[in-house]
């Protein structure tokens, strides 16, 4: 427990000892009889032969974790944040260990933050959601009345439209971690937000709702009403238990396939109006330059996109040749994923990889691609394909049509390196 | 923050019934000077570190050594000297931060007025030892005391309440109108919301150079990575695009609306509607939009103002791009002449963090 809680507090030293553990990982490998490569064992193995401690001595009972917590042994799967990319920590964001996790949902301790304001502490007993603006009645409800209404579940991603933002000139953050963690997936228990805008009674010229959070940035964002009454959702559980503050305990909005910024934490109210707000962060952020001076608005849905999690960067290969497992994650804002094809080659040739677990709407996908690596350097790519026929475009492919400062929404294809011996990097390739 | 006030209205109070006017009065003056602070430093009941480390028990605490705060390595290295700070060493610190400590990450310019330093320290010892420990005695249980049922008013629900007669579910109660305009401080680009009031130009530039200009710059350029508010008109083609009220944001009513809801970072919701006015005018003069020092901001003419870049926002088209063609078939194989070549490697950036000494690399978001 103090060492998780020691990572928190000095993550990139633990991304050192981690880097720095890995290589001793290798090294021990080539050196020792244990490694993959080793059909037939030299000498007999001493954690066999010789009684282990924790084969002899007794451990902690039932009482000891009222709250469980990760093995020691993992205390390298953690958030990590890049300082240089914000002003201060408390405006800021880090990222979900993409690189480390399997299947598709994200613990909710590993989903990446993103505050404006750091993050609001706020007893449920104090927190109220105010419904106003163009409805027959403003009401107020305490959290009391929300666990009162009808519940729904569902898993959906929320991908932060800058997620990938820092590639757009070329391949700079070396970890899909860093470069495509600003994603995460969990299970909702939420209030389909129809029945409370019902309840309120929405007014002939309603067409645009101004959700509202209650931390120290305010957060607003407007979203048009008709994707309100179609799937968004007011979400107080996630994963089976309460948000996590980080999250916006005790309430936050749930904006399906839309990007993250829209999915207001700490709601505390939401207006309806007759046209949208134009706020901060629709007008002067999250909006997207393109080469021309021009900027798109209200770029919503989140596009199709993948990226192989391992290997990756901070995922070598460290067995050498032979059978290995390549995998990763693919999600699209417009509904399921069809298809995931990988490349090793750069691009040059394509197989389908194999689709398994849930295939759920706007929800992660997770892919593997299982082969024998002879041991040659291959350049990893991944390309979905979603439900709608859009496939996964390539980084030149966006540049073509956007330049390169649009920052939001880059879902182009990743490439990693991977050599000869095993050791991988984030690379741009032609 | 509404409990560190009334800590702070205990702690007057009690010196006041102790019988030390002139002390309370620094206090009172000291709280007023800690606005240019409260921005990044908190103090008081529940203080938490924001940008600058909180100030509770900032008297006698070594330089450098509260924990969870991630201070400079000077700061560090002053404290592991023997920096402990009392009245002398905050005052030297206050008046040239930076002269004082080289390296401090306080982007503070420092106090000018001797007397505004001796009411800081007057006011941040009160939060300090021994003053905090008096003040947490009767005079603060009693202003809990107080506060409870003001609070619970609103909150309880009565458990026999008559059925509401609105909606399917009959759940939740209605907004009262004083209520709704607690909440609803929004401003929408035709006006809606905005509130009576005005502010010039003169008035904005020094609450600027009071609240704004330590993150934003004296003349919005931004300090380090913060944001900058003015300068850039056109460089929307450029490689390196600047970004700002003047030559980018569509709207003035996006200015008023951010300011008034989240601004000073940290001390949300502290200025006036006139403080929003002014700050709003002064913006559009560090933007060259208004050229007047004399202009002034009001309800009257705020929608008259229009930005220079309103025209160049366009609704998304992205499905219209060429790789969103409908029946595009990906190549499956030989989809390239000649084997890839790499054209870039993320390590010879090398801004990966991996350690505490990672400089930035280009692209940040904020």
């Amino acid at each position: 427990m103090s060492d998780q809680s020691q990572d928190k507090t000095h993550p990139n030293k633990s991304r050192r000892s981690f880097l720095s553990g890995g290589v001793a990982v290798a090294g021990g490998v080539a050196a020792s009889a244990l490694g993959a490569r080793a059909a037939v064992a030299a000498t007999p193995d001493p954690l066999i032969t010789e009684i282990q401690e924790w084969n002899q001595v007794l451990g902690d009972g039932v009482d000891a974790a009222p709250y469980g917590v990760p093995s020691e042994f993992e205390a390298d799967v953690v958030r990590r944040d890049v300082p240089w990319l914000t002003a201060d920590p408390i405006s800021s964001i880090n990222f979900t260990p993409i690189h480390q996790l399997d299947g598709i949902i994200t613990p909710n301790g590993l989903c990446f933050e993103r505050h404006h304001g750091g993050v609001a502490q706020i007893d449920p007993a104090d927190h109220r959601l105010m419904i106003n603006g163009l409805v027959d009645n403003p009401l107020v409800f305490t959290m009391q009345d929300l666990m009162r209404f009808p519940r729904e579940n569902h898993v959906y991603f929320l991908e932060c439209a800058a997620n990938s933002g820092m590639e757009w000139r070329g391949s700079q953050l070396n970890g899909c971690q860093f470069t495509h963690g600003m994603v995460h997936n969990v299970m909702y228990t939420g209030i389909p937000l129809k029945l409370l805008l019902q309840e309120a009674g929405l007014k002939p010229n309603a067409a645009w709702l101004l959700p509202e959070g209650a931390d120290a940035s305010g957060m607003t964002r407007s979203v048009p009403l008709d994707k309100a009454l179609d799937d968004c959702l007011v979400a107080f559980k996630m994963n089976g238990e309460a948000l996590r503050p980080e999250q916006g305990y005790p309430i936050r909005l749930v904006v399906p396939g839309w990007e993250g910024n829209m999915w207001i934490k700490w709601l505390r109210r939401i207006e309806v109006g007759d046209q949208p707000w134009h706020h901060r962060e629709e007008t002067s952020k999250y909006t997207d330059l393109l080469a021309n001076g021009k900027a798109r608005r209200f770029t919503w849905a989140m596009d199709v996109k993948s990226v192989i999690t391992s290997p990756s960067p901070q995922m070598p290969i460290t067995h050498g040749r032979g059978h290995t497992v390549l995998t990763g994650l693919a999600w699209s804002g417009h509904g399921r994923i069809k298809r995931v094809d990988v490349s090793l080659d750069g691009g040059r040739n394509w197989q389908t990889a194999r689709l398994d677990g849930p295939s759920l709407s706007k929800s992660l996908h997770r892919f593997y691609h299982e082969f024998n690596w002879d041991g040659s350097e291959m350049y990893l790519q991944s390309r979905a394909i979603d439900e709608l026929g859009n496939v996964q475009p390539t980084k030149n492919e966006l540049r073509a049509a956007r330049g390169e400062n649009s920052i939001y929404h880059n879902n182009g294809i990743q490439t990693w390196q991977v050599r000869t011996d095993g050791e991988t990097e984030n690379v741009e390739i032609s | 923050m509404s409990k560190s006030l009334k800590l702070f209205g205990a702690v007057a109070g009690l010196l006041i019934v102790t019988g030390v006017p002139s002390f309370a009065q620094d206090v009172d003056a000291g709280k007023k000077v800690f606005r240019k602070c409260a921005s990044c430093h908190a103090v008081g009941d529940n203080a938490k570190n924001k940008v600058g480390p909180q100030l509770n028990d900032v008297f006698g605490r070594t330089a450098g050594s509260l924990d969870g705060f991630k201070y400079s390595k000077s700061m560090k290295a002053a404290g592991a000297d023997g920096l402990v700070w009392n009245d002398e060493t905050v005052g030297k610190y206050l008046e040239k931060p930076k002269a004082y400590i080289k390296g401090t990450k306080m982007s503070f310019a420092g106090l000018k007025k001797d007397k505004d330093v001796e009411n800081v320290i007057a006011y941040l010892k009160s939060f300090s030892g021994e003053a905090t420990e008096e003040a947490e005695k009767p005079d603060n249980a009693a202003a809990n005391e107080e506060k409870k049922p003001q609070t619970k008013v609103a909150a309880a629900p009565v458990a026999d309440a008559p059925m509401a007669d609105h909606g399917t579910y009959h759940l939740g109660r209605p907004a009262l109108p004083e209520e709704i305009a607690a909440w609803d401080i929004d401003i929408r680009p035709d006006g809606q919301g905005l509130p009576a009031g005005s502010g010039t130009v003169a008035r904005g530039g020094e609450l600027f150079d009071e609240q704004c200009a330590v993150c934003h710059g004296s003349f919005g350029e931004g300090e380090g990575r913060w944001p900058v508010l003015a300068g850039g008109q056109g460089t929307l083609t450029d490689d390196r695009p600047v970004k700002t009220i003047g030559s980018y944001w569509p709207y003035l009513s996006t200015v008023f609306d951010y300011v008034k809801r989240a601004m000073p970072f940290g001390n949300a919701q502290s200025l006036s509607d006139d403080d929003v006015y002014a700050l709003t005018a002064y913006l559009l003069y560090l933007n060259d939009i208004v050229t007047d020092e004399d202009f002034e901001l009001s309800s009257d003419n705020f929608t008259e103002v229009r930005l220079p870049n309103e025209a160049n926002f366009i609704d998304d088209n992205r499905q219209d791009e060429p790789q969103y063609a409908a029946g595009l078939e990906p190549c499956m194989s030989n989809c390239m002449p000649e084997p890839a070549k790499v054209t870039m490697h993320a390590r010879v950036l090398d801004v990966t963090p991996e350690g505490e000494e990672d400089e930035g690399g280009a692209g940040a978001i904020d």
